[in-house]
């Protein structure tokens, strides 16, 4: 398979993946956080609603913003801001993830033409 | 609807222990900078990006492990054996900050943190765990995936270790700190079991299509040479 053919469907895969298949995704605490949460009793929206926990000591995320938490501030259904959410940050991400290794492959590359030069 | 993925908030962790894993954090990613440009061709880097890309995607993948617990790739032991450690650290390092930026996942205090724990550890132990395992099963494609998945694991029990020790240095909880140590340790077993079944079945299908592309599997063969005779 040539290698252009590769990274498109590579990224269709990772596409479906965060557009998709995450909204089934399993919304139970992760490993971390259900051991931080042991000694409190969470209501059914998964916030804490009593007992003494290590969790309790975490503040508000620091910055927020509209994609927080994987979702889209001003789109009301979950569904939908969670796909676009999941598909905006695998763009995002390849984009810039490309982009920094490309500098870093170029800068590279003319360190070594001006060691050569 | 809780977040689909959750590393280190802030808050619990100390300030003065989340800087000093702030400054190791920025020490080691800068070397990874260094290490990685000497083996960085320009045509890997559409490459590195497609498995940063993809990692980002498998993290929002949340599966369960146990009754009402749930967890999700870390991509080290991805990264690891697609890019090699120094490159590999670099991709984990760019979700976690994208996460923790953008995603509000994982607090800006603690990145330095998840860092360390998900991008710097769980990619260096895998990474070991793949050149040991290869040189003991042989670099064929059965002994590659049984590789990956053992240092899947290795690696999401070495970054959860990781969390424990920071936890143990700057936080508190009304459990003991062997309480927090077994429950995290036992419950990131688990979670590497998944991350080990994704990874083999992700590197595996690599390996079958572009078998040129997995680093682990390049031994000393100049990548140039190998992806030319590949494309052609």
């Amino acid at each position: 398979m040539k290698t252009s053919r590769f990274v498109l469907f590579g990224a269709l895969v990772a596409l479906a993946l965060a557009g998709g298949l995450a909204l089934f995704a399993s919304s139970s605490p992760d490993g971390l956080e259900s051991v931080m949460l042991e000694g409190c009793q969470t209501g059914a929206d998964g916030e804490i609603s009593g007992g003494e926990c290590a969790l309790q000591q975490a503040g508000e995320h620091e910055i927020g913003g509209p994609l927080a938490d994987y979702g889209i501030s001003f789109i009301d259904s979950e569904t939908l801001g969670g796909s676009l959410a999941g598909i905006v940050g695998v763009l995002l991400v390849l984009a810039l993830a490309t982009g920094l290794f490309w500098l870093l492959a170029r800068g590279r590359r003319a360190g070594a033409g001006s060691g050569e030069a | 609807m809780s977040e689909l993925a959750l590393h280190i908030p802030n808050g619990i962790i100390g300030i003065p222990t989340s800087l000093v894993f702030g400054l190791i954090a920025a020490i080691v990613v800068g070397v990874c900078v260094v290490a990685a440009r000497r083996g960085l061709d320009e045509r890997l880097v559409p490459l590195a990006g497609l498995a940063t890309a993809f990692i980002f995607a498998a993290q929002m993948l949340n599966f369960p492990v146990a009754a009402g617990v749930s967890g999700h790739l870390l991509g080290g032991a991805l990264a690891a054996a697609l890019l090699g450690p120094w490159l590999g650290v670099l991709c984990v390092t760019v979700v976690i900050g994208v996460q923790a930026l953008l995603f509000a996942d994982g607090g800006v205090t603690a990145l330095g943190m998840n860092v360390v724990n998900m991008a710097v550890i769980s990619t260096f132990v895998a990474y070991g765990v793949i050149a040991l395992a290869l040189k003991i099963l042989g670099r064929t494609r059965t002994g590659l995936t049984a590789a990956v998945f053992a240092a899947s694991v290795a690696g999401v029990v070495a970054a959860s270790a990781g969390f424990v020790l920071e936890f143990a240095i700057g936080g508190e909880a009304p459990q003991s700190l062997g309480e927090v140590a077994g429950a995290i340790l036992s419950v990131h077993v688990l979670i590497g079991v998944g991350e080990g079944l994704i990874t083999a079945v992700a590197v595996t299908a690599v390996a079958l299509t572009r078998p040129d592309l997995v680093y682990a599997l390049r031994g000393s063969r100049l990548l140039g040479t190998s992806l030319e005779k590949e494309t052609v």
